[in-house]
C-alpha cells in the first residue's frame, strides 16, 4: 500500500527535502534534476547543495551615497522604530513593501536583499504619512524616491524586466505636471476608477454622497479654482528641460 | 564634640559624602583601599564623562581635591577596616593601614565601595584577552585618555570597529541579568569620540536594546544623526579571527533575519558592573546583606535606600547597583544626611 503512494508521487520540487524548507529562499538552493558524475547518477536529492546566507560585510560607501542625495540625506537617522511600515499605506496592499526594512538596507549597503524588492519599491504613493509619524524626521517617503534612485542605478535589468510603465497613467501624470504644475486628485481619482472600471462607484452613496458634501460646503469648488504655483513658467521650462533630458539619456 | 562618622571607599560616592560631612562639621575618617583617591573613574583613567563630555579630571580631581584640602577628612591610603563591633549604638571599628592599625569609635558609617567592572574574559565567547583588537570599554576609555587610540595588534589606525552592548549585564549564562545602566552611554560616547578622531572609521553598535535613559538619550541621537554611528540589531555570539589581522563578529541580524560574519578591525565590549568582592567583603565584616544580583541590599530600596538592614550604617554610590557617576555622588550626599541624623540623634 505504503510502496504504490510512493510510486504515485511527482517529481520532487526543488529542496523538497529539506526540513523547515520554508526558512531557505529558492535562490540559496542549487539542485540538478539531472546530474551523472563519472557515471554515477546522483539526481535530484543527492546533489542539493545549500549556499551559505551569512552576510559578510556590511558595505557603508553605498550609505554615504545615498546621504548624499537630497531626498537620502536623513538616512543616518533611522533607528528602526517601524513606526513608517506601521503607518504605511501600501503595506496592507503589498506585504513585501516595507520602508523599514528598505532603510535599514540601505544603510547596512545590503544589496542582495535589496534586489529581492525590486517589483515593490516603487508602490510608494507618496502620501507622507510615514514622514509626518515618523519620531526623528527621517522622511521615509523621500526615502522612498532615494530607494527607487538606487533600483534605477544598480538595478537597470531588473527594473526593465519587472517594472511596466502604464503609459496611461504616464500621460495623465505629465499632462496634470505639465499643464497646472499640480497634481489634480480628484481627477486622478476619476481616471484610475474609470481605468479598473469602477465608475459606477463614482455616483454611489460614499463617493457621491462625499462628492456632494463637497458641493455643498465649497470645497468642490475651490478646487476647480487651484491657480498654477508661483512662478510657474519658469519651472515649467525646468521641468520640460529636464524631461528632454532625461529622455535624450534613456535613449542612448 | 564632633559626630565621629567613618566612610569606606574613596569614589565619588565616599568623596561626596566625606566633603559634606566635615562641611557640616563631623569629624570624618576615610578608608580607601588603594593608595590614590577617586575611586574607579581614576584607576581606570576616564576621559570625558557623559552626558557633556566633561573632562574626568574635572569632577573626580576636584572632589578628590576638596577631601584632600578638608581638615574634618581623614584620610587612610591604602587601608582597609580590620575589625567592626558594634557598642551601645556606636562602632568600634580598627583601620589597618600599611605602617600601623588605629581603633577608632565612630557614631554612625557609610559604605561607598563601589563596581568593579566585569572581566570579559570570563565570558568566553567574545574572546577577550585572546585577540589584541578585542577591548573592553575601560581599555578604550584608558586608551583615549592616554592618547594612545591604535589598534593594538599593529599599532594601526582602524578601519572599522564594533562596539557590543551588553557584555556581563542581561545575560543568565554569566549570572548577571540585571542591565548595567551606563555601558549604553558610555558607548555611544565612545562612539561618537572615535569618529571625531578618525572621521574614515566606520562606528557600528551591535544591540539588543539602547538604555540612554533621560537625557542621554541626547547623545545617542548626536552619535547617529552628527557622527553617523550605525546601529545594528543583535547580539554577538561569536568573536573569531578573520583574514588580514581581523577579528569577526558572528552574529544574526534579527531586522531582517539572517546570520552575518562581519570581520572588523577592532571590537569594543561594553563590559558591565558587578558587586564585586568588595561587596561580600562588607557583609562578612559588617554584617550586612546582598541582594540576588551580588550589590549590597538596602533596607527598602524606595522609602530607605540608603539604610543598610543594619542600624547606623548607610549605603552610598554603585555599592547598591549599577549607577553613573553623577547619582553616584547625589547618593554621597543624601547617605551623609542620614548617617549624621543619626549620629546627632545616639549621642
Amino acid at each position: 500500500m505504503a510502496l504504490k503512494e510512493q510510486e504515485k508521487r511527482p517529481v520532487a520540487a526543488k529542496g523538497e527535502h529539506i526540513i523547515a524548507r520554508h526558512l531557505i529562499e529558492d535562490d540559496y538552493i542549487k539542485e540538478e534534476k539531472n546530474l551523472v558524475i563519472d557515471g554515477v547518477d546522483v539526481s535530484g536529492r543527492w546533489n542539493t547543495f545549500i549556499f551559505s546566507r551569512v552576510n559578510p560585510k556590511f558595505d557603508r560607501s553605498f550609505f554615504s551615497e545615498i546621504k548624499k542625495t537630497v531626498v537620502g540625506s536623513r538616512i543616518n537617522r533611522c533607528w528602526q522604530c517601524g513606526m513608517c511600515t506601521a503607518s504605511c499605506t501600501v503595506t496592507p496592499l503589498h506585504r513585501r513593501f516595507n520602508p523599514r526594512a528598505f532603510i535599514y538596507m540601505m544603510q547596512l549597503g545590503n544589496m542582495k536583499e535589496l534586489k529581492k524588492y525590486v517589483d515593490v519599491a516603487w508602490r510608494c504613493v507618496g502620501c507622507y504619512k510615514c514622514s509626518q509619524r515618523c519620531p526623528k524626521q527621517v522622511n521615509p517617503a523621500e526615502m522612498m524616491e532615494a530607494l527607487a534612485l538606487v533600483m534605477k542605478k544598480y538595478f537597470p535589468e531588473e527594473v526593465e524586466s519587472k517594472l511596466k510603465v502604464d503609459e496611461d497613467v504616464k500621460k495623465i501624470y505629465e499632462d496634470m505636471i505639465l499643464g497646472n504644475g499640480r497634481l489634480d486628485l480628484a481627477k486622478l481619482h476619476i481616471s484610475s476608477m474609470r481605468k479598473m472600471g469602477r465608475t459606477k462607484e463614482l455616483v454611489d452613496r460614499i463617493e457621491g454622497g462625499a462628492v456632494l458634501k463637497m458641493v455643498k460646503d465649497g470645497r468642490a469648488f475651490s478646487l476647480l479654482q487651484l491657480g498654477k504655483p508661483h512662478g510657474w513658467k519658469k519651472s515649467r521650462q525646468a521641468i520640460e528641460g529636464y524631461l528632454k533630458k532625461v529622455d535624450t539619456i534613456e535613449k542612448n | 564634640m564632633a559626630e565621629n562618622i567613618l566612610v569606606v571607599g574613596g569614589g565619588p560616592a565616599g568623596l561626596h559624602s566625606a566633603v559634606t560631612l566635615a562641611d557640616i562639621g563631623a569629624n570624618v575618617s576615610l578608608v580607601e583601599r588603594d593608595s590614590f583617591l577617586g575611586g574607579n573613574p581614576k584607576k581606570f583613567k576616564y576621559k570625558f564623562l557623559f552626558p557633556d563630555m566633561q573632562p574626568a579630571d574635572d569632577v573626580i580631581g576636584e572632589l578628590i581635591k576638596r577631601a584632600e584640602k578638608n581638615d574634618g577628612v581623614k584620610i587612610y591610603y591604602s587601608s582597609n577596616v580590620s575589625n567592626f563591633k558594634e557598642n551601645e549604638k556606636k562602632f568600634d571599628v580598627t583601620i589597618k593601614s600599611p605602617d600601623a592599625s588605629e581603633t577608632k569609635t565612630f557614631d554612625s558609617v557609610i559604605v561607598a565601595t563601589g563596581f568593579e567592572h566585569f572581566d570579559p574574559a570570563r565570558d568566553a565567547k567574545y574572546s577577550y584577552q585572546l585577540f589584541d583588537d578585542v577591548i573592553d570599554i575601560k581599555d578604550l576609555e584608558r586608551m583615549m585618555g592616554e592618547n594612545n587610540f591604535v589598534r593594538p595588534s599593529n599599532g594601526q589606525p582602524p578601519k572599522n570597529v564594533a562596539f557590543i552592548l551588553c557584555v556581563g549585564s542581561r545575560d543568565r549564562h554569566v549570572g548577571n541579568q540585571y542591565c548595567s545602566r551606563v555601558c549604553c552611554t558610555v558607548s555611544v560616547k565612545q562612539a561618537i569620540e572615535l569618529r571625531e578622531r578618525f572621521p574614515d572609521c566606520d562606528a557600528y553598535i551591535f544591540y539588543m536594546d539602547i538604555r540612554t535613559y533621560g537625557f542621554f538619550e541626547d547623545l545617542y541621537w548626536k552619535a547617529m544623526e552628527e557622527h553617523d554611528v550605525q546601529i545594528v540589531k543583535g547580539r554577538i555570539a561569536e568573536i573569531t579571527s578573520g583574514p588580514n589581522n581581523t577579528v569577526i563578529c558572528k552574529g544574526e541580524d534579527t531586522l531582517l533575519r539572517g546570520p552575518f560574519e562581519i570581520p572588523f578591525d577592532m571590537v569594543v565590549l561594553a563590559s558591565g558592573m558587578e558587586g564585586g568582592p568588595q561587596s561580600s567583603e562588607m557583609v562578612d565584616k559588617l554584617g550586612l546583606e546582598l541582594n540576588e544580583h551580588g550589590f549590597l541590599k538596602p533596607q527598602n530600596v524606595t522609602l530607605a535606600p540608603f539604610k543598610s538592614n543594619r542600624k547606623g550604617i548607610f549605603l552610598a554610590g554603585a555599592c547598591t547597583g549599577p549607577k553613573a557617576i553623577s547619582d553616584s555622588i547625589v547618593e554621597g550626599g543624601a547617605a551623609a544626611m542620614d548617617a549624621y541624623i543619626y549620629a546627632v540623634k545616639n549621642k
